[in-house]
């Protein structure tokens, strides 16, 4: 295995994975930037040029009122990026906090927060997404709630298995007959373990987070329609297919799934480098 | 063998024969999409929103409400022309007294339901009794109650006097006092109307049939199948033959479909923006109310004169639609001093009047303050969205910097009271004259955007007490513009109408829609008003 992947470009199989980490990190910081920087741009709307199907001077199009689908999906992309890097820190702080909370305070704690876990996977991600978004009066604030209190107990359950089974280890049982304090355990000795699983966990958040953003506001229940957000432009799109109109959908979709798997991609590789077991393959 | 040989050769040159038979008729029948052989009845598809939820029963809002039409199964009193003013349905008669506190209606003695029940003053008291306690939708407080004097004459006792109680009438279907149920009769009306309901699958379709016993002229088209379905999906079924007349908006405009014509009707379907007319404060409930901008009657006027309609709706509807310069529009209560001119230049003028000077960034200035309108639009409605961005960009061009945001109908009335929102109104009564300007009791401001004027109140006042229809519609008038005072250009302009919506209509070549009145508010029913007057003409193309 660990033989085979030097004849491409004399990299090692770590080297690759971090060129491929920097290069996917370059694209989504640079679509992220670009997005914030033609915001204004995204939203501007000439009704001389509608319709346009995609050519030299619009790559991807324009749309019932002449905005630039490009720019539009760009702006958009970079919005679930900014909104997806809120809400999986959101979620993952809380998966954190929790699943440690659940795994170091005790049996009663232990089992609040496990029904909790348990309680807010029986509901339908897109369910609850929904039903808080509303709740937070829609609109960017509505979404993030929505989706970062929805999203965080996968992590927390993996992270309190992890902890509860960290907790028997010799190591941890000497430090506690050592006498040092609960807090110092879980910083010094878990954190550390815990940290791979921890930032695969927390990059793996994204795709769910940001299709999880579109899809809430393709269905009318996120983001306000002015806001360029892919799931606005998907939703637009759908009353113009049956007219012909297939760049609206196409193109815009397509760069929601590229970004999505560059991120499915992103955690992936991470791991393989984080993970001991796979370090120095 | 060569017997053999000769029988697969027959059979192949019969099979090729037949299937060229097979497709010389199907690309016959296909160019020829208008040709049918069953020309008495029709499909019509509407949108999913048109099907009534509470079923057929008037007092849950069929044929009333929002979106008024003619209820089809059931008769009314009396009926809207087509130029909008009052014709008579069930009545043969009708007045007011002089206070105008009571009316009477004589009605026709040869009318029965569709169960074989004569229809008498006491079915027609019952129904107004009804839908006074029961109805959601629409405004039953001015009537007291309704009584039967005798089989065919009934009083309607009025607590305040409402010369335009006629178009109310025209809205309410009569039902049997002896088989109303209000839990059962929406999905099972009986009625005295052109049409039965013959079947209703919920969420799908609706069979009407013709009522064979109907006092007036006989329906021609014997049955009519209402599809609901979404613009798309009417329009897929426009191309694949499978409807008659399909509704559809400017957005397919530009697409051809074989053996179909596009069909606009004319409407007082109107987009417009209210311009809160005074200053900005906070209201008990928290509310912010009022906008400092548009508190400044010169900027109304400004806006008003400021906006090219005729751009509007070449750029946004595909130019399906006519210049709005009142929420009436063409209807019998319409003032034509409400019509302006586009003057940009005269638009500037009272900008620098009224202190809005033009910046350095092209956006004007008053003492420090930017000129900004934040526009508000229904979230998912692609054309007020467009009117909206449109409407922004020519304000722009005036100096006045705009940003456009969705909201939702749960936030919107009261957003509403602070920045100006597309609305859309356009109802067969002057009633929504007064429900958009006249002043609220306590409150002392109209009731969707900050707006007050006595002399405009009293004119409005004076119309409702009017003994007569007729005189009122003239009070209505002197309500929009008096010579001095009013809602338009020279007056307090706390609206300004933007666009009236044409209604836009698939319709198969040979069927014959019978003339439309001018539609109300609303793409839905209104379209079959007149269904049974509908026909085909002898061959699919002349």
């Amino acid at each position: 295995m660990t033989g085979k992947s030097r004849s491409c470009f004399f990299l090692n199989r770590r080297q690759s994975t971090l060129l491929f980490l920097l290069v996917s990190l370059v694209i989504l910081a640079g679509i992220t930037v670009a997005g914030v920087l033609l915001e204004e741009q995204a939203a501007v709307t000439d009704f001389t040029r509608t319709n346009l199907a995609p050519g030299r001077a619009f790559w991807f199009g324009t749309d019932w009122m002449g905005r630039d689908m490009f720019i539009r999906t760009i702006a958009g992309l970079s919005l679930s990026i900014r909104i997806g890097v809120l809400t999986a820190a959101v979620s993952a702080a809380a998966a954190l906090v929790l699943g440690t909370a659940a795994a170091t305070l005790g049996r009663r704690a232990d089992s609040v927060i496990s029904w909790c876990i348990d309680l807010v996977m029986g509901i339908p991600h897109i369910l609850l997404v929904m039903l808080i978004s509303i709740a937070c009066g829609r609109g960017f604030a509505g979404v993030v709630a929505g989706v970062s209190l929805s999203h965080w107990p996968s992590l927390a359950r993996v992270i309190r298995g992890e902890v509860l089974q960290l907790r028997n280890t010799p190591y941890i049982l000497v430090a506690e007959k050592l006498g040092v304090s609960k807090l110092q355990i879980a910083g010094r000795h878990m954190l550390p373990h815990l940290f791979p699983q921890f930032l695969t966990g927390l990059i793996l958040l994204f795709p769910h987070a940001i299709l999880h953003e579109a899809s809430v506001t393709f269905l009318g229940f996120g983001l306000s329609s002015e806001q360029p957000a892919i799931g606005v432009i998907l939703s637009e799109s759908m009353q113009y297919l049956t007219t012909g109109r297939w760049w609206l959908a196409l193109f815009p979709g397509l760069s929601l799934v590229l970004v999505v798997g560059l991120f499915a991609l992103l955690g992936e590789r991470v791991r393989y480098l984080l993970d001991p077991s796979s370090v120095h393959e | 063998m060569m017997k053999k040989r000769l029988i697969s050769g027959l059979l192949t040159v019969a099979l090729g024969a037949g299937l060229l038979a097979g497709c010389g008729g199907s690309s016959s029948s296909g160019q020829e999409g208008g040709d049918r052989q069953d020309t008495s009845s029709v499909v019509v598809a509407m949108g999913p929103t048109s099907e009534p939820e509470a079923g057929f029963d008037p007092a849950y809002g069929w044929g009333a409400g929002e979106h008024v039409h003619e209820p089809l199964i059931q008769s009314t009193l009396t009926v809207t022309n087509t130029d909008l003013t009052i014709g008579c349905d069930l009545a043969t008669e009708y007045g007011a007294s002089e206070d105008g506190l009571t009316w009477t209606v004589k009605i026709r003695d040869d009318v029965s339901f569709t169960d074989g029940e004569p229809l008498t003053a006491e079915d027609v008291a019952f129904t107004y009794n009804t839908v006074k306690e029961e109805s959601t939708v629409n405004d039953f407080t001015m009537l007291d109650y309704a009584e039967a004097v005798d089989d065919t004459t009934v009083l309607f006792h009025m607590t305040r006097a409402f010369s335009i109680w006629p178009y109310t009438m025209a809205v309410v279907g009569i039902v049997p006092e002896h088989a109303y149920d209000s839990a059962t009769y929406g999905s099972n009306p009986i009625g005295s109307g052109r049409y039965i309901l013959k079947q209703w699958d919920r969420g799908q379709q609706v069979i009407l049939e013709a009522n064979p016993d109907y006092y007036g002229e006989a329906p021609k088209m014997k049955r009519v199948t209402i599809l609901f379905m979404e613009e798309d999906a009417a329009f897929l079924a426009a191309k694949a033959g499978e409807v008659d007349l399909a509704y559809t908006s400017a957005t397919y405009s530009d697409q051809q479909v074989e053996g179909y014509n596009l069909a606009s009707y004319a409407s007082v379907d109107n987009r417009g923006f209210n311009l809160p007319a005074a200053g900005a404060t906070t209201d008990q409930e928290g509310r912010t109310v009022g906008n400092d901008f548009t508190a400044d009657v010169l900027v109304r006027r400004a806006i008003n004169i400021g906006v090219d309609r005729q751009e509007m709706i070449d750029h946004v509807l595909n130019g399906y639609g006519s210049p709005a310069y009142s929420v009436c529009d063409q209807l019998p209560w319409y003032n034509e001093a409400s019509q302006v001119e586009y003057d940009p230049e005269e638009a500037a003028a009272l900008l620098d009047q009224a202190g809005w000077t033009m910046g350095e960034d092209g956006v004007r200035e008053k003492d420090g303050q930017k000129a900004e309108l934040h526009l508000l639009y229904s979230t998912g409605d692609s054309v007020r969205q467009a009117l909206a961005a449109d409407f922004a960009g020519q304000m722009e061009e005036l100096g006045i910097s705009c940003t456009t945001e969705g909201v939702g109908w749960d936030t919107a009335y009261d957003r509403a009271l602070a920045d100006p929102l597309l609305w859309g109104w356009g109802a067969h009564t002057p009633m929504e004259l007064y429900n958009i300007y006249h002043t609220m009791e306590g409150t002392g401001t109209a009731q969707y955007s900050p707006y007050s004027n006595e002399t405009v109140d009293t004119y409005m006042d004076q119309a409702l007490a009017s003994p007569d229809l007729e005189s009122s519609y003239e009070l209505w008038q002197k309500a929009q513009w008096d010579g001095s005072a009013g809602v338009t250009q020279e007056g307090d302009i706390p609206w300004v109408w933007l666009v009236n919506i044409d209604h836009l209509y698939w319709v198969r070549d040979g069927l014959q829609v019978a003339e439309q009145k001018v539609h109300p508010h609303g793409h839905g029913w209104s379209v079959v008003n007149n269904v049974d007057q509908w026909t085909w003409s002898q061959s699919g193309k002349d």
